[in-house]
């Protein structure tokens, strides 16, 4: 028998061949049990579909035992021929490095082709308009900030990112002295625009601000006022463009 | 006024008095459990004392129901409906907090008619309230936000979807510390009766009817009352809200810190609101025995001094005279130098009011083994014939909870209504319900109730000691009285003589009518720090301090009028510990950065004699240091290293020297009354009685800026400026 | 013969010939082929005013069917973050409609697009939007 731990899909294919012909071999099919170390070896085998296997092979009934023997079928390659033409032709192949060269010619090939990748940053890849990347302060049209700081967006950020802190401003009105955003605690997540009650801080579609430093991403509200001023035509237009499903 | 007393007497007839009486009030308690009621509260038993409202039943039960204006404290208005419950046999849902349980009453607090009456009257309130929440400060700790989440209907009937208009108030100006957004208002109209009831002025009211009914002043006026932040809370929406703290935090991300205030000597217990190390407002903490739960406006409104004006650095004063930085080896060793070149007998400390009994203790041992006696408070008094030995003499002895007992309180200078709010906020609640009658020797002051305005002078004192004042026989009558002796006019010119007499008249009261175990002789101190001072033994005059043989002064805090430059020999060297630059810097040759009291633990005595803790909620700024370190710092360097390295060592020295301070949130009761009489027989001057008895708290205005942290308040100041405009 | 002008070799080295040509001559397509790795021919479907060239061609594939050649100015130094706002929108194909037929919403205090200036001497720094939470005291001047 050849049970012993099964490294690729071909052992697998020998593997379920002894089987095969074992059980059919045997002359009582409902006694028939697999000898414990075969099945021990099956489990041993774990990266390939083997469980179902192992399973198929234990629970035999006789009707199982019925299907499974027209199920399977000999894939693995006979006995090599050993005619004269059959030894040549093999000779041939490895003496002109065929396969090598095949292989070379499909690479070939391929430079001619539409690449399956995208060219970046030329290309870009598609985004949603609900695509959550950097964070951005809105304004109103009068240029007002809408932040009233409320700090829900601090109550709710489950990675404590956010950093507010508020007070009167000359006016009257409710404002923010202090916006910071940890954009390297931040798993955007998208809670601070769902809690935002005047779609003041919004996760904008911007994703290429990787920087350098660490500190390059503590963002305070300076920073996020200007991306919304930056962004603010794209932010205005995804937003339009979802109004129906808000 | 006098039917205003009438009917607040009738309502109390009507329900139990809100606070547990103490003492003698027991007895009266006894007699009662004969006929109490039987109720039922969602099928479950409760037996009540007659008189109890429904509302009061169900809490026994442990049923909470919703409510607006029902407040334990004030008086029952039952005008915002929501506290409605079934009651079996009833035909209509009842208002359980204007409604007295009567037998066998079943109360159905969960039935589909409650829930269905309670949605009503919320998307009443809801129709006429804004949706302004996010900017709202009251959000998160908001009564409508809370009860209309448990309370209120699933979903809304509000269709005025083109913004045609919601009711919209006006917004009043009533001072530089309540912010009104009277469109918010639900008219419970809690801060009307509070401030007729509890504060006593009766700047609030009611205008209009129904729909039109507002909350105001009529017309625009400052509401003037040292306890006006109190409305803050008591506002079940944002209505009121403190203006000082206007949008600057929210109540979830606030760290709760419970601890002491010390802007007076009451030592009412606050709990501080602290983010990220810094101090954003300070609420009060219930307890009973000593501040209800209210706290005076300067307790609250007062912290942003805590972050102007600090002392960050140890500063020594340069050959030119400039006060520079230093850090703090050169502080210390500079210190030390002085401090060990003057001698043994030179050096002398005085202790100012925010100071906290570990830094006392520290600086006591530290002086003491220098060879120096001379640790005093700052007191203007001239000599030391004040009777501090006895604890009994300088502390309110029968403690601020026996208003409630007194059927006779004589106040001897001063002004409680500013010295002490929440005291006399106290004595005004007993002067509507007990029938507490009150008498005032010093100058007249408006006390917020009506009170027997004895005279002026000493003579006054002699007088009814004597029995030939007209008001004597009155006062003689009292079976529970008290007198309040003010501590500042103790520190005073005539300290002493006030002192004797009063002892004198509290002997005779307490001999010949009083009751057996009523302490009569009361002193109202007005500085946070005074007693644990006089406890640890410090004099009570800051002349030993203040001579001209004293080669370094040591300043603790010391920050009042009473120490001058002009005082000391020229060249004493001013050594100045404290967190504020105020007086005391300025006249120091050498700053050393303290901690105030929100930033650290200490402990601090109350004028009962309580002791009490602060709780660090921040740290000391920059490079300022916990005081009683500091000292021991300096004595290390000196080479009279104090034994104690831990704050729970300088706790542990603290109780060696006086046990008072051995148990926390406990009255230590003063003994040997009769000695400190015969004590001060012997001190006893004879001087001029027609001199009239000082008082520097004549109005509001006086109130506010009374140390060096108020001093530093602009918010402080703002309501300076705000009193002194009203007119 | 036919067959092989329109599907065969001579008609992909017609369309080599024909995107060399769009890419401007045989040294401009080696210049274009060194700075973008790729060279492609579609319509030229409009230009911001940072001179960055946006271009469509449908016969690729979704995500290389639009694409922006960088500016000449920025040379070798383009980035993906060279792209402004209404431009990032369609090249994102969040939308198929340039910017040149629909404009996007105009606001005065909206500003203009800035690069990731990462690594840069004018990258951002953070610092503090508030007051110092501390004001230590000033001692008085000597009263001489």
């Amino acid at each position: 028998m050849i049970v012993f731990p099964l490294k690729n899909k071909k052992q697998h294919r020998i593997l379920m061949l002894a089987l095969l012909r074992w059980r059919i071999h045997c002359e009582q099919p409902n006694k028939m049990a697999l000898p414990a170390k075969l099945v021990a070896s099956i489990k041993l085998f774990n990266g390939l579909p083997c469980g179902s296997l192992a399973s198929r092979c234990t629970a035999v009934s006789p009707i199982m035992h019925q299907r499974t023997k027209s199920t399977y079928k000999l894939v693995s390659p006979d006995k090599p021929d050993m005619s004269w033409d059959g030894v040549t032709d093999r000779a041939s192949d490895y003496m002109f490095m065929k396969e090598l060269l095949q292989g070379m010619a499909i690479t070939f090939g391929h430079i001619f082709k539409e690449p399956a990748t995208i060219n970046y940053p030329f290309e870009k890849g598609p985004l949603s308009p609900r695509f959550r990347g950097e964070h951005a302060l809105r304004r109103y049209p009068s240029g007002e900030e809408r932040c009233i700081a409320c700090k829900l967006c601090e109550a709710i950020c489950p990675a404590q990112a956010i950093t507010i802190e508020a007070e009167t401003r000359a006016d009257g009105s409710r404002r923010t002295t202090r916006y910071d955003i940890d954009m390297t605690k931040c798993i955007y997540c998208g809670f601070c625009q769902e809690a935002c009650p005047v779609d003041a801080i919004v996760e904008g579609p911007n994703f290429e601000y990787a920087t350098e430093t660490h500190e390059e991403l503590l963002y305070n509200k300076e920073k996020l006022l200007n991306n919304g001023d930056m962004w603010e035509g794209e932010i205005a237009a995804n937003i339009q463009a979802e109004h129906l499903y808000r | 006024m006098l039917g205003y007393r009438f009917l607040s007497k009738l309502k109390h007839v009507l329900r139990p008095r809100p606070t547990p009486s103490v003492g003698f009030a027991r007895s009266q308690e006894a007699q009662a459990v004969a006929n109490k009621l039987e109720v039922f509260i969602d099928d479950q038993k409760v037996v009540v004392d007659p008189g109890t409202t429904v509302l009061q039943a169900c809490a026994m039960a442990g049923v909470e129901i919703p409510r607006f204006c029902y407040h334990d404290r004030l008086s029952v208005a039952g005008n915002c409906r929501m506290c409605l419950v079934e009651v079996e046999k009833s035909p209509k849902p009842v208002a359980s907090c204007a409604m007295p349980v009567m037998n066998g009453m079943r109360v159905k607090t969960d039935s589909p008619v409650s829930r269905k009456a309670r949605e009503g009257v919320m998307e009443f309130l809801l129709v006429n309230h804004p949706l302004d929440c996010p900017i709202c400060d009251q959000g998160g700790e908001c009564d409508l936000q809370d009860q209309s989440m448990a309370f209120g209907g699933d979903k809304s009937r509000f269709v005025d979807n083109e913004y045609t208009g919601k009711r919209a108030v006006e917004d009043k100006d009533i001072g530089p510390l309540v912010k009104t957004i009277m469109t918010r208002c639900i008219q419970c109209t809690r801060c009307v009766r509070f401030a007729s009831e509890v504060a006593g002025v009766e700047d609030l009211g009611t205008t209009g009817r129904g729909n039109d009914m507002q909350i105001g002043t009529y017309v625009e006026k400052l509401f003037a009352s040292e306890l006006s932040g109190n409305v803050i809370d008591l506002c079940p929406v944002g209505a009121l809200t403190g203006k000082p703290y206007a949008f600057t935090s929210r109540p979830w991300e606030l760290r709760r810190v419970e601890s002491i205030d010390v802007m007076d000597a009451c030592g009412s217990n606050i709990t501080i609101g602290m983010r990220s190390g810094e101090v954003m407002r300070i609420v009060p903490r219930v307890n009973e025995e000593i501040n209800e739960e209210w706290i005076c406006d300067k307790a609250r409104f007062a912290i942003d001094g805590l972050s102007v004006q600090r002392l960050t650095s140890p500063m020594v004063k340069s050959p030119e005279g400039y006060l520079e930085n230093c850090d703090w080896e050169d502080a210390l060793f500079c210190a030390a130098e002085k401090i060990t070149r003057a001698g043994a007998g030179n050096v002398a400390a005085v202790a100012g009011s925010l100071v906290d009994a570990e830094s006392l203790v520290a600086l006591r041992d530290f002086l003491h083994r220098l060879g120096s006696e001379t640790l005093t408070v700052n007191s203007e008094h001239p000599s030391d014939h004040l009777v501090n030995d006895l604890r009994a003499s300088y502390i309110f002895n029968s403690g601020i909870v026996s208003v409630e007992d007194a059927d006779h309180v004589l106040f001897i200078g001063g002004n409680p209504r500013l010295d002490a709010p929440v005291l006399n906020a106290r004595v005004r609640k007993c002067w509507i319900h007990n029938e507490l009658e009150v008498s005032l020797i010093g100058q007249d002051v408006d006390l917020t109730y009506h009170h027997n305005h004895l005279g002026e002078t000493l003579s006054t004192l002699e007088q009814l000691l004597d029995g030939s004042h007209a008001f004597a026989k009155t006062m003689y009558a009292a079976k529970r009285p008290l007198i309040i002796v003010n501590g500042k006019i103790l520190c005073g010119e005539n300290g002493s003589r006030v002192q004797d007499l009063a002892l004198k008249l509290a002997n005779k009261l307490s001999q010949q009518h009083a009751e057996d175990g009523w302490n009569v002789y009361n002193v109202l101190q007005t500085e946070a720090s005074r007693v644990a001072a006089l406890d640890l033994g410090y004099k009570s005059s800051s002349k030993s301090a203040l001579t001209k043989q004293t080669k370094v002064l040591y300043l603790l805090g010391a920050d009042d009028e009473v120490i001058n430059r002009a005082d000391l020999a020229d060249d004493c060297f001013i050594i100045y510990q404290g967190h504020h630059g105020d007086r005391g810097a300025a006249i120091a040759d050498l700053v050393l950065p303290g901690a105030c009291y929100t930033e650290k633990n200490a402990t601090y005595v109350n004028t009962e004699g309580r002791a009490q803790q602060t709780r660090q909620a921040a740290t000391p700024p920059g490079l300022a240091r916990e005081d009683w370190k500091i000292i021991r710092a300096l004595s290390e360097i000196c080479g009279v290293t104090l034994p104690y390295s831990s704050l729970s060592t300088a706790r542990q020295r603290l109780c060696e020297v006086s046990p008072s301070f051995s148990r926390y949130g406990d009255q230590e009761e003063a003994l040997f009354f009769q000695q400190v009489v015969s004590l001060s027989e012997d001190s006893s001057e004879s001087g001029a009685t027609n001199e009239k008895l000082t008082n520097d708290m004549k109005d509001l205005s006086h109130f506010y800026m009374t140390n060096s942290i108020s001093r530093a308040s602009r918010t402080m100041a703002k309501c300076v400026q705000a009193f002194k405009d009203k007119d | 013969m036919a067959k092989i002008a329109t599907e065969g070799i001579l008609a992909k080295l017609k369309k080599v010939k024909d995107i060399v040509k769009f890419n401007g001559g045989v040294w401009n397509s080696i210049v274009t082929l060194y700075r973008t790795d790729e060279l492609k021919q579609g319509e030229l479907v409009g230009e911001d005013k940072y001179g960055n060239k946006y271009y469509r061609n449908d016969e690729h594939i979704m995500g290389r069917n639009k694409w922006v050649v960088y500016s000449d100015k920025v040379g070798m130094n383009y980035d993906g973050s060279q792209v402004p706002a209404e431009w990032h929108r369609w090249l994102s194909d969040m939308t198929d409609t340039p910017p040149t037929v629909k404009p996007p919403l105009q606001h005065r205090w909206m500003i203009d697009h800035i690069e990731n200036k990462t690594g840069t001497q004018q990258r951002y720094v953070p610092y503090s939007t508030t007051r110092a939470k501390i004001q230590s005291w000033q001692p008085p001047a000597p009263s001489k």
